[in-house]
């Protein structure tokens, strides 16, 4: 039996609104752009956008609370790491401007624990955060805007051959499928009493005691897969060229969301190439660290 | 020329056609650092392109009437359950829902042994799109970004799994592929014994304030070498099983080229430099998973011929 998305439809969702191509196009540009900034002052501008779309999304804080709490823990402890340590900034920031040092009372064979608060861990820290978040959540509203019915015509829409367009289809459709498989050969072998939580033991021993997990999913997805080959089959998949059951037209909000898209693409790229956008810290912070 | 040879072609053209905007243009005439290249070695860097794509050319041409190139009904939902299995078990293994503890800096991936498996029993056009598809899908749902190098790298680790299909005479092929991927693994760990000091990129633990900024341990130094001990080890004890040898050993290459090609392309993308980009993101990386593909998928290949066995399929 197949597990679906969450995905169901929301007459007043700004997201479902458009066609899901040009969402797909729009989701791109914004990926990429995203990705061409350090600055926070810009990547604000991206998280808003994120946050309008969550906000007009439909999507109701019941549905998504579980993937929304997993996206703010993950990359707060990723920025608080990152802040702690400084690890990924440096490449950004030659010099750091000491805000404070705490310093453990104690010492361990030599080495006194230390942690130097700076402005540009502070905010490489912050602008990580927001990067981030920003590209999370416009990426887990998918799965809930985009109707499965569409994953095929969409994918073939954006220029994929028909047999690589339905791959991607059934590739969407499958992921929640195994997931519960998994979940349920998980719970299977531990009530056989297989103690997945404390995988011990040496490395070979550890990389064994995951086979009982992998093995029967993956078996049984191969030989669940005989069931839909044949059915794919009895209609003549791939016989000739493929129509498909539904029909996408562009409208001219889709066109205008596409221009608006690439419209930032292109301008978040000059940007970058003319130097705006990198690491940015405010000039008054550095003035109080004493920069 | 057949419209398929035509159109394979055109995409190797077109591969080309975007190194030399991304240098020309994007290094040379925009000067964006990253992408400006050594005007002295150029010359050198192009020829090798141009050599890897004739090479793929003749690869496709020689073997175009292999049946390996087909995609039909099955290869399109092999492809997809591929993807698909890859994605969900990245999304378990990857720290999200359950950690599967590291030793020693050796973080464990199990999920490789998917691409792998896939490309060795169905093909290397699954396994590419097992691997490529399956490592976007898995960091899209795990919150992570896109890395396309590395869903390129994954891609390949499946590709190559797959191309023991087309060899008429598959075991000197596969004592071959042992051989040469013996070497490169001794190469790169004789890399690693050189440049002992570099950081391990790939090794995380957060409750320990570690992100991957801690000198390379032994283990993970060693652990390609470890995994290459285990390959020899399942080809000689399954001798009379050859797919197992068959599978593990070109599992083996794929993991070394396909991860290596991921971690090389890191010295132009994150501008690492050469030595980093080996022993602190390619030996954490592969060493692991060749363990794991030493181990599980022999469990995955016994299991399949299982039920081929049982299906009569």
């Amino acid at each position: 039996m197949l597990v679906a998305w969450r995905y169901r439809s929301r007459p007043r969702s700004f997201i479902q609104s458009f066609d899901p191509r040009a969402w797909m196009m729009f989701y791109g540009c914004f990926l990429f752009s995203t990705l061409a900034f350090w600055d926070v002052r810009f990547l604000l501008f991206f998280a808003a956008i994120a946050l309008f779309v969550l906000l007009t999304s439909g999507v109701t804080w019941n549905e998504i609370r579980r993937a929304i709490l997993f996206i703010v823990g993950f990359v707060s402890i990723f920025a608080f790491f990152t802040f702690l340590t400084g690890r990924g900034g440096v490449e950004l920031y030659e010099q750091e401007h000491l805000i404070r040092r705490f310093e453990a009372s104690f010492s361990i064979l030599g080495w006194t624990p230390a942690l130097d608060v700076t402005v540009e861990r502070a905010f490489f820290g912050v602008s990580q955060f927001v990067r981030v978040f920003s590209i999370a959540i416009m990426t887990i509203l998918i799965p809930y805007s985009l109707n499965p019915a569409l994953y095929g015509i969409t994918f073939r829409g954006l220029g994929l051959p028909d047999k690589i367009a339905y791959a991607m289809d059934l590739t969407m459709r499958f992921i929640p499928t195994f997931s519960r498989d998994f979940q349920l050969t998980m719970d299977a072998q531990k009530a056989r009493g297989f103690e997945l939580e404390k995988i011990g033991g040496g490395l070979i021993q550890q990389v064994r005691k995951i086979g009982p997990l992998m093995v029967p999913v993956t078996i049984h997805a191969i030989i669940g897969s005989e069931d839909i080959i044949d059915a794919m089959d009895l209609r003549a998949f791939g016989i000739g060229p493929r129509t498909w059951l539904q029909k996408l037209d562009y409208k001219m909000k889709d066109r205008i969301l596409i221009g608006v898209g690439l419209a930032i693409l292109l301008f978040s790229m000059a940007l970058s190439t003319l130097g705006q956008g990198q690491f940015w810290v405010p000039p008054g912070l550095l003035a109080l660290a004493g920069g | 020329m057949d419209k398929r040879l035509s159109s394979v072609a055109i995409w190797l053209v077109a591969i080309l056609a975007i190194f030399a905007i991304i240098v020309f243009v994007l290094g040379n005439t925009l000067g964006i650092e990253r992408f400006q290249t050594d005007n002295a070695t150029l010359g050198l860097r192009f020829l090798f392109v141009i050599v890897g794509l004739l090479i793929a050319f003749a690869v496709y041409l020689f073997t175009k009437e292999n049946k390996a190139w087909e995609v039909g009904t099955r290869e399109v939902v092999w492809m997809a359950i591929g993807a698909a299995l890859y994605a969900v078990f990245s999304w378990y293994f990857n720290a999200t829902v359950f950690v599967v503890p590291s030793l020693s800096q050796v973080a464990l991936r199990p999920a490789i042994a998917i691409p792998m498996f896939f490309g060795y029993a169905f093909g290397p056009i699954v396994g590419f799109f097992t691997g490529a598809v399956g490592n976007m899908f898995g960091d899209a749902i795990s919150g992570f970004g896109l890395s396309p190098q590395w869903s390129i790298g994954n891609g390949l680790v499946g590709f190559i799994a797959g191309l023991p299909a087309l060899f008429a005479s598959r075991k000197k092929a596969t004592d071959t592929v042992l051989w040469v991927g013996g070497a490169l693994v001794l190469l790169a760990t004789i890399v690693y014994f050189l440049n002992r000091g570099e950081t391990n990129m790939m090794f995380f633990d957060p409750a320990n304030n570690v992100f991957g900024d801690q000198p390379i341990a032994l283990t993970a130094g060693i652990a390609l070498l470890v995994g290459f001990v285990l390959v020899l080890v399942v080809r000689f004890a399954f001798g009379k099983n050859a797919a197992v040898g068959e599978a593990v050993i070109w599992g083996m290459l794929g993991n070394v080229l396909g991860i290596g090609f991921a971690a090389i392309s890191d010295i132009w993308i994150n501008g690492f430099s050469a030595t980093a980009a080996i022993v602190g993101e390619f030996l954490p990386a592969a060493g692991p998973n060749l363990i794991f593909a030493a181990i599980l998928v022999p469990l995955l290949v016994a299991a399949y011929a299982a039920v081929q066995r049982q299906s009569g399929r």
